[in-house]
């Protein structure tokens, strides 16, 4: 019981701190024209990962929707579930407007999104997938904000926000969470799972910046 | 002399390829500045002076901003006091080329016609060496220049749609609009477009050829209204770059008064994608009706069947 309670926990926690990116992300007008060739292929292949992202995240809610729809945690997973869709649209649009190929992979990503979705629930008990999943992509915002405080903060305002609204989210998610990873690691094999996870997240991080 | 100068340039360019031809363009630009100043006829540079421009150049062979020993000299202060008129090389490229479209019909898709354009605009003819790519150059200037034309047409009919004093048109006329004023551009040239196309075919120019042709289509579907970010961004514009490409080549065969059968089959082959598109929504939504219906008959199934029951 005390671990169904710190799972309730949690997801209040990440339910609050999602409102608040999704603010943000709402907030986000536009960004500056690019200035030539090497800023655009650079903006382009940014916005290329986060939308990827963004759409991934909606399909693994959408496969944990297809589990656990009709439980107890069903509909606190709508909710967090109907944020994303808001970024994703957010995206969309801001893919649109600046002409950014989306990634050629995306139907693939459908349905490997669903069936991690529906994967997660069933290792999700002990929060490790999501710790892991979360540490690589925190560390891809990391460096995204990198790059684009060394070309010139003042130009990517708005989206330096974002980004690092989105990072501060998942660093204060990651030191509750761990507490709950030490439940983690007595699972056997949990470190094996944690840098499988790692590999994967940075090998898609890779190719969905060039495809 | 311009004979030996002819040969001279072969020469070296068979031995030594971008080097000299930098030390050409230095001297073809100079020889501007100079040739602009005096009005006498300026002897040719000799073999000597050439390969000298040539040996100095290769000498550094460090980038575009190495700095030529002696024969440039002489030349710097005449440059030096034409600041203001000084161009960049690429607008100076882009001149000549825009002037060589003149002599396309008289001497085709080819080196001879960049000369020709550089006579006229008081260069040597020796300054075609500043074209690494020749009649490659001459093409795809052609192509950028006419894919901006059309960029700039379709910005400004979605100004006019915008500020209201246009109807948006629909997207299937409006893609044989735009194909049909891209096209347009090609009527001058339409007797010797085949031999600007087998010159896009070449392998070192299928790279720049198939960018100017996504940027163009990419455009022409952003003007359209697709912000599609799925696998309709990718499928949409295969089809147009499809479209494009067979209305090209039947055009260039085409005899009809104002090219009449290349429209009917550009409107053709529009009307087909239009309908596939439209088929492929209607099976979609038939297939989920279709799983919706068995999904229901389950159910009812096991209801019937007293399965659904709880014990």
């Amino acid at each position: 019981m005390q671990r169904a309670a710190k799972c309730a926990l949690r997801l209040d926690l990440s339910r609050a701190f999602c409102l608040e990116v999704n603010v943000n992300v709402c907030m986000l007008k536009s960004l500056p024209p690019p200035r030539d060739e090497e800023e655009k292929a650079m903006l382009d292949s940014m916005l290329r990962v986060d939308h990827a992202g963004e759409y991934g995240a909606n399909r693994i809610y959408a496969g944990q929707m297809a589990v656990l729809g009709r439980t107890r945690t069903g509909p606190l997973i709508q909710y967090m579930w109907d944020q994303e869709k808001m970024h994703l649209e957010k995206f969309n649009e801001i893919l649109g407007e600046h002409r950014v190929r989306p990634t050629l992979l995306l139907p693939l990503w459908n349905i490997a999104g669903f069936a991690l979705g529906m994967i997660l629930t069933r290792i999700e008990g002990t929060m490790s997938c999501t710790v892991a999943v979360e540490e690589s992509i925190s560390e891809h915002y990391n460096s995204q904000i990198q790059t684009l405080m060394e070309a010139e903060p003042e130009r990517y305002t708005e989206l330096l926000q974002v980004m690092l609204l989105k990072n501060f989210v998942m660093m204060k998610k990651k030191n509750r969470d761990t507490g709950l990873e030490h439940d983690a690691e007595s699972v056997p094999g949990y470190l094996l799972l944690k840098t499988v996870i790692q590999v994967d997240c940075k090998a898609a991080i890779y190719i969905l910046q060039r495809i | 002399s311009f004979a030996l100068l002819h040969v001279a340039v072969q020469g070296t360019v068979s031995l030594q390829c971008s080097n000299v031809r930098r030390g050409f363009h230095r001297a073809a630009l100079l020889r501007l500045a100079s040739d602009s100043k005096s009005d006498t006829s300026v002897p040719p540079p000799s073999y000597h002076e050439v390969h000298t421009a040539g040996e100095s150049s290769s000498s550094s062979a460090q980038g575009e901003s190495s700095e030529d020993a002696q024969p440039n000299t002489s030349f710097q202060d005449q440059s030096g006091e034409h600041g203001e008129d000084y161009e960049t090389e690429e607008q100076l490229q882009a001149r000549i080329l825009t002037a060589a479209l003149e002599f396309v019909p008289q001497h085709g898709w080819t080196v001879e016609a960049i000369a020709a354009a550089a006579e006229t605009l008081g260069l040597s003819s020796a300054s075609t060496g500043m074209f690494n790519n020749g009649a490659g150059d001459l093409v795809l200037h052609f192509v950028a220049q006419c894919n901006a034309q059309l960029a700039e047409t379709l910005a400004e009919q979605n100004n006019q749609v915008q500020l209201g004093q246009a109807e948006a048109k629909k997207t299937a006329e409006f893609l044989k609009d735009a194909v049909e004023t891209r096209l347009r551009m090609l009527i001058p040239y339409i007797d010797t477009w085949p031999q600007a196309m087998s010159i896009l075919l070449l392998p070192h120019n299928i790279p720049d050829s198939l960018k100017h042709l996504s940027t163009m289509v990419d455009d022409i579907w952003y003007y359209a209204g697709d912000r599609s970010t799925d696998v309709n961004w990718y499928t949409r514009r295969a089809a147009l770059t499809g479209i494009y490409n067979t209305t090209e080549l039947v055009m260039v065969q085409d005899s009809s008064p104002d090219f009449e059968e290349t429209w009917a089959f550009l409107d053709n082959r529009i009307k087909d994608v239009v309908n596939m598109a439209n088929t492929a929504k209607q099976v979609q939504a038939t297939g989920e009706a279709v799983v919706q219906g068995l999904m229901g008959a389950a159910i009812t199934l096991k209801n019937l069947t007293g399965m659904n029951q709880r014990r």
